[in-house]
C-alpha cells in the first residue's frame, strides 16, 4: 500500500504550517533524498526531502493551506498502488493564540476588495455625485442574474448597491440607479484600462484618473490593483504580532551611550591584516556576553509576577533578510571562547540568509542585539524579543569631535543604544550595563587577551 | 550683456520647437545655431534623404512599369538634378524656419554657444542676424555671418535648453579619403559611384543603401553584428533583408568586421572574411555621436555620460535646475520627432512651474524599400520584460488594396497583452508602412483593446484596412484568411 508523506514537525513549537509549493507533480518518480515540497513556518521556508523512493501517487495538500504538523500531505508508492481513502486533513481552523508560534492566519475567505472606499469620482462634473458607500457584508448580500450581469458589465462592485427587490435583493433597476447617481455617464476610462479593471475585480467607479485630461488610464488601474491589500508571508505576520505583543505588554525605555571605537578599530584592522576573522560585531557580541554574565537581571525575563533568571546566554543577533527579519541565536554563548563565538555567529548569519536556520535554532534567546552600523544611523531604539528583557541597538561609528583632556579631537563614536523591560530593568541598571560595555569596547588590553 | 528667459542652444528639429513653444508662452527667447536653421534632420538627413528615395522610388516604378502595361523607353537618371531638387526643398524648408522663428520673435544669434557659467553663455564666431537680413531660402553665409565674422557675445538666460544634437561617427581605422564618406557629405556627392560599400546596416545605412542601389548604384552592406536592422523584430527584419538582397540586388554581409580598409586614387577596399571587397565609394554608417565639444559643460556645473550624452529625466531635466537637455545628445531616442516632443515638454517645464512628462510612445519610421514603421512595444521587448502577448499578422498581399496596386509586399504585426488585449505594439513592413504607423501610434496612446480595433470601421479599398484584418487575426476571427488548423 502507498506510504503517506507526513507533514514534518519544525521546531518545539510549531502546531501547524502551509505548503509553500510542491516541487513534484502527482506522477513523479521521487528518489531518496529528493526535495518534495517547501514548506512555510512561522520562521522560515524549509525544504522537505523524501525519506524514501517511489513515485509521487497523490497530493492531499495544495499549496498554501494551514494544516496540524503530521498530518498526511500526500502518498508515495507504486504506480497503481491504492491509496488510502484520502482525507485530506481539516485546515486548521482559527483559533484563539495559546502559544506564540501559533499565528495563523484565519482561513476564513477574506473580505470583499474595499479599494479606496468612498474615492472622488473621475471625471471632473459640475453635478454633485454621490459618494461610493461601503460594500455589504458577503453573507447578507444578494443580487438577480440580470443585476448581476449588469454591474459586471459595468465593472462595478454590486456589493456597494443598496438593494429594493424582496429581502434587500439587488435588482437591474437598483444597479442603473446606482449607475446614475455615481456618475458612471461621465466616466471615462480606456478600453484596455478596463479590461484591466474587469480582470483584477475593480470598481471603475472607485478608480481615479491622474492625468489632465481626467480620463481613467491603465497606468491609473495598475495603481489601483497595487493598492488592493495583499495577504502578509507568514513570516511578516509574525513579526507583527510579536513586536505588537512586545511593544503593547513591555514598558520600554532608553540608554543611549557614545563608545569611542577608534582603537578597537584600529586593532581590529590590524588582526584583519594578520589574517584574523574577527569583525567588530564580534567585538560587541563578545562584550555583550561578558557583561550580562556580570549583570544576571539584564539576562532574564518576567511575566509581570515573577522573574526568572536564565542560566545561559542564549544571544540573539537580528539578521535582516530578503523576507523580514530573523534573530539566530547562539545558545550558551558564555561559554564559547571568542573564535568560537565569532565562527558561530558567522555560520548562523549565513544560514539565516539563506533560509536554512531551523527554527531552533531561531528561538530560545536571552538578549539579543541589533546592528545597524553598516546603514549610517545616528542611534535607534529596537524593540524587546518577547522572553527577553533588554536588547541592544548598534548604530554606525563615525568621525566625531569629542573633548579629550580639555582639546577637541577627532575620535571613531559608536552610539549604543539599550533598550529595556523596565519591570526588571530600572534606569540605574541600564544605564550600569551600557556603560559596562562601553568600557570594555575601550580596553584594548582586554581585546589583546582575548585575541592572544 | 543681453537677458533673456529661455536661451535655446540648436536650432534643431528639437531645439527650434522648443524656442517657438517658449516664445508661445510669453517667453523672451534666444536661439543659437552654429550651422544651418533645422539642424541635421532638414539639412543632412531625414529631409534631403526623402528627397533622393522619393526620385529613386519613382524610378525604380518605371522601370517596372510594364507590369502595368506601360513601356517607358530610355529612362535615365540625372543625379545633379535631383540632388537640385533636394537643395530646393530643403532651402524652402529651412526658410520656413527662419520665418516661424522671427514671427514667434524669438531672437537668432549665429555662433558656437559656450558656458560661461549656469546662467551665462558665450558665443563666438558668428552674430545675431536681423531677419531683415536674411535673403529669401539661405540661411547665414558659410563663412561666418555675412563674410565677417563678428566679435565674441555674451548673453544670460533663466533657462537653457541644449539641443545641440548628434554627428556621424568616423571610427579611427577608417583611411581618411574622399572614397570615404559618411551621410552628410554622401548628400552631397555631384555624381552617385558605380559601385558602394557601406558600412553599418543601421537604418540610415539601409535607406541610403536601397536609395542608391534603386538608382543602379551596385551596393554592399557589411553589418558587424549578427543582422541589419537589429532593433526591429525577426520577422520584421527578413522581410526588408529578403527584398533588399533579390529585388534590389543588395549584397548583405552580417557577422564580421571589414577589416584591412584602404582606399586610393582608384578604390576603396577592404577585407570580408577571405574576401576582398572593392567599390568607388565607402559610406560610413556605424552610428551617431553626441555633439559637446566647445559648450564647456564643466562651467555650468554639468558632466556627460561615459558615452558623452547629456543626461536627463522624462521631463527634461538635466542635473543642473535651470539646464534642461532634449533631443540626440541625451542619448534616449535618435530620432527628430521625439526631440521635438522632448523640445515642446522642455520649454513648457521651463516657462511654467507644472511640470509634465512628455510621450513614451514613439513611432520610428525607416523609409527602405520595403519601408518599416513600429510604434510602441516589439516582441523582442515584451520577451525582455517577460510579458505575456499575443500577436496578431496581416499581409498586404490578402488585401484588396494590395493586389490592385500591385504594392504587396509585407505585413503589418500587433502586439496585445495577452490577458487584457491591450494593444501595446506595432509593427508594418510594406506599401506606405511609414504612414500607416501612425494610427497605431494614436491606437496604442489610447490604449484601445484589438476588438475595439478590429470593431472600428476602415475604409475600403486602402492600405489601412490591414491593422482591423491584423486586429481579427489576433482573436483567429480574420475575415479574409482561411482559419488557422487546429
Amino acid at each position: 500500500m502507498a506510504t503517506p508523506i507526513i507533514m514534518p514537525k519544525f521546531g518545539q513549537m510549531t502546531e501547524e504550517s502551509a505548503i509553500v509549493e510542491w516541487l513534484k507533480k502527482e506522477g513523479d518518480k521521487v528518489a531518496k533524498g529528493d526535495i518534495l515540497f517547501t514548506v512555510e513556518t512561522d520562521k522560515s521556508v524549509m525544504e522537505v526531502e523524501s525519506f524514501e523512493a517511489g513515485t509521487l501517487l497523490k497530493i492531499v495538500v495544495p499549496p498554501h493551506v494551514n494544516v496540524p504538523v503530521q498530518s498526511t500531505v500526500g502518498f508515495l508508492g507504486n504506480p497503481g498502488e491504492t491509496i488510502p481513502t484520502a482525507t485530506a486533513p481539516a485546515p486548521a481552523a482559527p483559533k484563539p493564540a495559546t502559544a506564540a508560534a501559533s499565528v495563523a492566519a484565519p482561513a476564513a475567505p477574506r473580505a470583499p476588495i474595499a479599494a479606496a472606499v468612498s474615492a472622488p469620482i473621475a471625471a471632473p462634473v459640475a453635478a454633485p455625485i454621490a459618494p461610493l458607500p461601503a460594500p455589504a457584508a458577503p453573507s447578507l448580500f444578494r443580487i438577480s442574474p440580470r443585476a448581476a450581469a449588469l454591474a459586471k458589465h459595468s465593472v462595478i462592485d454590486a456589493t456597494r448597491i443598496k438593494g429594493t427587490g424582496p429581502e434587500g435583493r439587488v435588482v437591474e433597476k437598483d444597479v442603473r440607479n446606482y449607475l446614475q447617481q455615481h456618475g458612471y455617464d461621465k466616466l471615462r476610462i480606456s478600453p484596455a484600462a478596463k479590461e484591466l479593471a474587469a480582470k483584477e475585480k475593480l470598481d471603475v467607479l472607485a478608480i481615479q484618473a491622474t492625468n489632465d485630461s481626467g480620463r481613467i488610464s491603465v497606468a491609473d488601474v495598475q495603481r489601483a490593483v497595487a493598492e488592493k491589500p495583499k495577504p502578509m508571508s507568514k513570516m511578516r505576520q509574525v513579526i507583527a504580532q510579536r513586536l505588537t505583543q512586545s511593544f503593547r505588554d513591555t514598558p520600554h525605555f532608553y540608554v543611549t551611550i557614545s563608545v569611542d571605537m577608534t582603537e578597537l578599530i584600529a586593532y581590529r584592522n590590524q588582526l584583519k591584516a594578520a589574517g584574523a576573522p574577527y569583525t567588530v560585531t564580534d567585538f560587541i557580541a563578545e562584550a555583550v556576553v561578558l557583561t550580562l554574565q556580570e549583570f544576571p537581571d539584564v539576562n532574564s525575563s518576567t511575566d509581570g509576577k515573577t522573574t526568572r533568571w536564565n542560566s545561559h546566554v542564549n544571544l540573539g543577533i537580528a539578521v535582516s533578510i530578503e523576507q523580514g527579519l530573523v534573530v539566530p541565536v547562539i545558545r550558551a554563548a558564555e561559554q564559547l571562547p571568542l573564535l568560537e563565538l565569532c565562527q558561530r555567529s558567522k555560520e548562523l548569519a549565513t544560514k539565516a540568509r539563506a533560509g536554512k536556520a531551523t527554527p531552533d535554532e531561531l528561538s530560545g534567546g536571552t538578549f539579543t542585539i541589533s546592528n545597524m552600523g553598516m546603514m549610517d544611523v545616528e542611534s535607534f531604539g529596537p524593540i524587546i524579543n518577547p522572553g527577553e528583557s533588554a536588547i541592544l541597538g548598534v548604530a554606525s561609528t563615525r568621525p566625531q569631535p569629542v573633548v579629550r583632556d580639555g582639546k577637541i579631537v577627532v575620535r571613531q563614536m559608536m552610539k549604543l543604544t539599550l533598550s529595556c523591560d523596565h519591570r526588571i530593568v530600572d534606569g540605574a541598571l541600564g544605564a550600569k550595563f551600557t556603560n559596562a560595555i562601553k568600557q570594555k569596547l575601550e580596553d584594548i588590553e582586554l581585546w589583546k587577551r582575548l585575541t592572544a | 550683456m543681453e537677458t533673456f528667459d529661455i536661451a535655446v542652444i540648436g536650432a534643431g528639429p528639437g531645439g527650434y520647437p522648443a524656442a517657438i513653444r517658449a516664445a508661445q508662452l510669453g517667453a523672451k527667447v534666444a536661439i543659437i545655431e552654429k550651422e544651418k536653421l533645422g539642424g541635421t534632420c532638414l539639412n543632412w538627413g531625414c529631409i534631403p534623404t526623402k528627397a533622393l528615395i522619393a526620385a529613386a522610388e519613382t524610378f525604380e516604378k518605371i522601370k517596372h512599369a510594364e507590369k502595368y502595361g506601360i513601356t517607358v523607353k530610355d529612362a535615365s537618371v540625372d543625379y545633379s538634378v535631383m540632388i537640385g531638387n533636394k537643395d530646393k526643398a530643403v532651402g524652402t524648408l529651412r526658410s520656413g524656419i527662419n520665418s516661424l522663428l522671427t514671427a514667434n520673435g524669438v531672437k537668432q544669434f549665429t555662433g558656437t554657444a559656450s558656458f560661461v557659467d549656469r546662467n551665462t553663455i558665450e558665443i563666438s564666431g558668428g552674430a545675431s542676424i536681423p531677419a531683415s537680413r536674411l535673403v529669401g531660402s539661405l540661411a547665414p553665409p558659410e563663412n561666418g555671418a555675412h563674410g565677417v565674422t563678428r566679435p565674441t557675445e555674451h548673453i544670460t538666460a533663466k533657462k537653457i535648453i541644449i539641443a545641440t544634437g548628434s554627428t556621424s561617427a568616423m571610427p579611427g581605422f577608417l583611411p581618411k579619403h574622399e572614397r570615404v564618406v559618411e551621410s552628410r557629405a554622401f548628400l552631397d556627392i555631384k555624381k552617385l559611384p558605380a559601385s558602394m560599400i557601406v558600412l553599418g546596416g543601421g537604418f540610415i545605412g539601409c535607406e541610403l543603401a536601397c536609395m542608391a542601389a534603386m538608382l543602379g548604384v551596385k551596393v554592399t552592406i557589411v553589418e558587424l553584428l549578427e543582422d541589419i536592422l537589429l532593433l526591429l523584430d525577426a520577422d520584421v527584419r527578413r522581410e526588408v533583408r529578403a527584398h533588399m538582397e533579390k529585388n534590389l540586388d543588395i549584397r548583405v554581409l552580417t557577422g564580421k568586421a571589414l577589416d584591412k580598409i584602404s582606399a586610393d586614387a582608384k578604390s576603396v577596399r577592404g577585407s570580408f572574411s577571405d574576401e576582398t571587397l572593392s567599390a568607388d565609394l565607402l559610406l560610413c554608417a556605424v552610428g551617431r555621436k553626441p555633439v559637446t565639444d566647445g559648450l564647456k559643460l564643466e562651467n555650468a556645473g554639468l558632466k556627460t555620460t561615459e558615452r558623452g550624452f547629456i543626461e536627463a529625466d522624462d521631463y527634461c531635466r538635466t542635473k543642473v535646475a535651470n539646464i534642461f537637455a532634449i533631443g540626440d545628445v541625451t542619448g534616449k531616442i535618435q530620432l527628430a520627432h521625439y526631440a521635438t516632443a522632448q523640445g515642446i515638454a522642455a520649454a513648457e517645464n521651463a516657462v511654467q512651474t507644472k511640470q509634465h512628462q512628455h510621450d513614451t510612445i514613439v513611432p520610428n519610421v525607416i523609409f527602405t524599400s520595403p519601408e518599416v514603421g513600429t510604434a510602441g512595444l516589439s516582441e523582442d521587448d515584451a520577451k525582455k520584460q517577460n510579458r505575456a502577448v499575443k500577436t496578431g499578422k496581416f499581409r498586404f498581399a490578402g488585401l484588396g488594396k494590395g493586389m490592385a496596386t500591385g504594392e504587396n509586399v509585407g505585413f503589418v504585426k500587433w502586439i496585445a497583452d495577452a490577458t487584457t488585449d491591450q494593444l501595446l505594439g506595432a509593427a508594418a513592413v510594406g506599401p506606405h508602412a511609414t504612414e500607416l504607423i501612425a494610427e497605431a501610434a494614436a491606437v496604442i496612446r489610447s490604449e484601445l483593446t484589438s476588438r475595439e480595433l478590429g470593431r472600428t470601421i476602415h475604409a475600403h479599398p486602402t492600405f489601412s484596412e490591414i491593422w482591423m484584418e491584423a486586429a481579427h487575426a489576433l482573436h483567429g476571427e480574420c475575415i479574409h484568411a482561411p482559419p488557422k488548423r487546429k
